[in-house]
């Protein structure tokens, strides 16, 4: 029982990062109707940021100049490349945020060097015992935990009690009636991208944790793309539910998979799609997404 | 009718201009494909020109024009392949001050690829320098490498490796050095089993004949010592490493041999330590990176994790190694450059030995690789080394050094057991590639 509480306080820390990267997805995508595949590059370099800025700042102050940074790099990208793309095709944009991905990597990967570099979290490695229960929890996992907590609370709060949270919602709604209300939407579309950002440079931060940052660590965000399905692509609740449960998934299915030999070494990697599929088979627009109807 | 003349007219003009197009093509495939001879009665064809290299030392030499592949920017091995690349420029420039191969010169300069670690480009980027190219100075990686193989044996393009897997003992046209993974982990247990009394071997490794070698190595030595044994395939990526976490708690082996990428064996070892798992880590060269010491993981790594290297790391005394460092100057000490260094001493030799024996043509650079019985390392591997006329099995190089973490050398690492044989790897017949048996 303690092994499997502790895969699924694991879980839940990996996941948090997952959620955070989900969240972005689902921001950019509700906004513009636009699937960003730039989300990988900006995770990659909001971390990068901070492995420079840990030494001079700390690592919490570290953290959030590169997620501001990031957060900048991200409405540049979008008024440059993305913005000029209004009206097009969301198929030609979503392509267009590739080429993104790949530019933003070539000239982060110049900042990594040959070496892998280091976040300067303060966790570590280290571990924390939960009182009474004999379980042992990473710190670095509490850490994501509850930072990707704090910054739902004050998404939800933001989209919930803000002109400018309304004024998305509208847009995500509606937007040629937004525009109509007076709703700019070129600012949500910057606001959506800016905060894609930040949420990226925070979750690249967190996978890096007690880990390194390298040129391969990008790859992490592309579980987020299972994520958003399996929560449904235009719900923010279902990022955060898909991203934890795909992290507690995940898992599970590497502390127990000696349990079944036949499925492989390492069958914790595509338990995400695995998990996508089972759960498309029944709901094709993902456990919270919205059910789309046409007439025909 | 006129507009209907024109368009035949342009077709044909269209057909020959493209026969005349692959008529060329077809030349420039061939180009140097037939063999020359020059006024000093050396027989040449690909790769080797009269005129002098672009970086030449002596203007009035020839040029031969040897060709590197290497994962040069974005691949799980960059930080030791930059280095790799680095030393055999030096290497080539060294010799070519030294008075080059007979009355040519070398150039590892112009064809430079990065194959990113990955087998379709590595075949590409070969593909590309191919028709220019005497032979490879390096070609990194083991599957990369078995991409271009065939290819290699097809053409008579010799190459030295930059990796270790046991089926290039079997392979005329590779020069490889020092001991294969399978024997290097033949000697990890050998050392884990004398040093730790271990009785138990997990061996957490990747897909493909750089990690499979490795782990058969294991699992030939567990068998022949009477230690249980089990081996786990894992993927590259630190955050991919979960499942290896996992069947290393579960089994809770003595010792734990690692063959992947530094940060995927970081998240290993220091995942596995903070879980509460007290084993011995052992990792072949490639494992290792000195930024790692400032990494979560260094506790774990300087408690618990030690390395095996094919040969004597930077920092020793040998004229190889004295050599290398005058020749690199003041960069900061890497193992990448060593093992660079010491892969270019056979292609050295054989070039030597094809020039002596008046045949530089890739066919006669095979067949000088097949009569070498030994390589002039200067002392970076035990005498005898670089015996290619004797056979996988006699041949084979068996040495190898166990280095651990140290915070205080050059490389990150402290040498614990020099150049050694174990019994085990002494005792076992090299009769195929190893992978074969896992």
């Amino acid at each position: 029982m303690t092994e499997f509480l502790e895969s699924v306080l694991r879980g839940l820390g990996t996941g948090s990062v997952y959620a955070l990267l989900a969240l972005g997805f689902v921001i950019i995508y509700k906004a513009t109707r636009v699937i960003s595949f730039a989300q990988p590059a900006f995770m990659l370099a909001g971390a990068v940021l901070v492995t420079y800025l840990v030494g001079p700042v700390g690592f919490w102050l570290a953290v959030l100049i590169a997620a501001l940074l990031t957060a900048g790099l991200a409405l540049g990208v979008e008024r440059v490349a993305v913005r000029p793309m209004v009206g097009r095709p969301a198929f030609v944009v979503a392509i267009i945020t590739l080429g993104v991905d790949v530019a933003v990597r070539v000239v982060v990967n110049g900042f990594i060097g040959l070496d892998v570099r280091h976040v300067g979290d303060p966790w570590g490695l280290r571990t924390v015992a939960i009182p009474g229960t004999g379980i042992d929890l990473q710190q670095r996992h509490l850490g994501a935990f509850l930072t990707t907590a704090v910054l739902i609370a004050a998404l939800f709060a933001f989209f919930r009690f803000t002109r400018m949270g309304l004024a998305m919602r509208a847009a995500a709604y509606d937007q040629e009636a937004a525009l109509a209300q007076g709703v700019s939407v070129g600012a949500v579309f910057a606001l959506a991208w800016g905060l894609a950002g930040g949420l990226a440079a925070v979750a690249g931060t967190f996978a890096a944790a007690g880990a390194s940052v390298d040129a391969g660590l990008w790859l992490i965000a592309l579980t987020a793309l299972p994520v958003i399905i399996l929560g449904g692509l235009d719900s923010l609740p279902g990022a955060v539910v898909g991203g934890l449960a795909v992290g507690t998934i995940q898992e599970l299915a590497a502390s127990y998979q000696q349990h079944a030999p036949w499925l492989g070494g390492n069958v914790s990697v595509i338990t995400p799609y695995v998990l996508m599929l089972l759960v498309l088979l029944v709901r094709p627009y993902g456990l919270f997404g919205t059910r789309e109807v046409e007439r025909v | 009718m006129g507009r209907h003349r024109s368009s035949i007219s342009d077709v044909r003009r269209i057909g020959s201009g493209t026969l005349a197009l692959l008529l060329c093509g077809a030349l420039v495939a061939c180009r140097g494909g037939d063999a020359e001879t020059d006024a000093s009665g050396l027989k040449t064809d690909v790769g080797v020109t009269s005129e002098p290299c672009p970086e030449a030392v002596d203007k009035n030499k020839g040029c031969i024009y040897l060709g590197i592949i290497s994962d040069l920017t974005e691949g799980p091995f960059r930080a030791l392949a930059v280095p790799i690349t680095d030393a055999q420029k030096a290497f080539w420039k060294r010799v070519n001050t030294a008075g080059g191969i007979g009355d040519h010169e070398v150039d590892v300069t112009r064809y430079i690829r990065d194959n990113k670690y990955n087998p379709q480009t590595h075949n590409q980027v070969y593909q590309e320098i191919k028709p220019n190219v005497l032979a490879l100075a390096q070609t990194l990686g083991s599957p990369t490498t078995a991409a271009i193989l065939a290819d290699m044996k097809a053409s008579n393009v010799v190459a030295a490796p930059a990796a270790w897997t046991s089926a290039y003992a079997f392979e005329d046209v590779i020069v490889e050095s020092g001991a294969n993974y399978c024997l290097e982990s033949m000697n990890a247990l050998d050392y884990a089993r004398e040093a730790y009394g271990v009785k138990s071997v997990l061996a957490v490794h990747l897909a493909g004949d750089y990690g499979d070698d490795a782990a058969a190595g294991a699992k030939l030595a567990a068998q022949s010592l009477g230690l249980t044994f089990n081996a786990v395939k894992t993927d590259s990526g630190a955050d991919k490493q979960a499942g290896a976490i996992g069947a290393i708690l579960s089994g809770r082996p003595d010792l734990v041999i690692l063959t992947m990428g530094p940060a995927d064996a970081a998240a290993i070892v220091g995942q596995a330590a903070a879980r509460g798992f007290t084993g011995r880590f052992i990792g072949t060269s490639p494992t290792w990176n000195p930024a790692l010491l400032q990494s979560a993981a260094a506790p774990a790594l300087l408690a618990r994790y030690e390395q095996t290297a094919p040969w004597d790391s930077w920092g020793t005394d040998t004229p190889g190694h004295q050599a290398l460092r005058a020749a690199l100057g003041g960069v900061t000490p890497n193992e990448g450059y060593t093992s660079g260094w010491v892969w270019s001493y056979p292609m050295k030799a054989a070039l030597t030995k094809a020039v002596a024996g008046g045949d530089l043509t890739r066919a006669g650079l095979v067949a000088a690789v097949k009569s070498l019985t030994s390589v002039d390392y200067e002392g970076m591997l035990p005498a005898g080394a670089g015996n290619y006329a004797a056979g996988p099995n006699e041949g084979a190089v068996r040495v190898t050094a166990v280095y651990r973490p140290d915070r205080a050398a050059p490389t990150g690492t402290k040498q614990v057991r020099p150049l050694f044989t174990g019994p085990t790897a002494k005792a076992y017949t090299l009769d195929g590639p190893c992978y074969a048996k896992l």
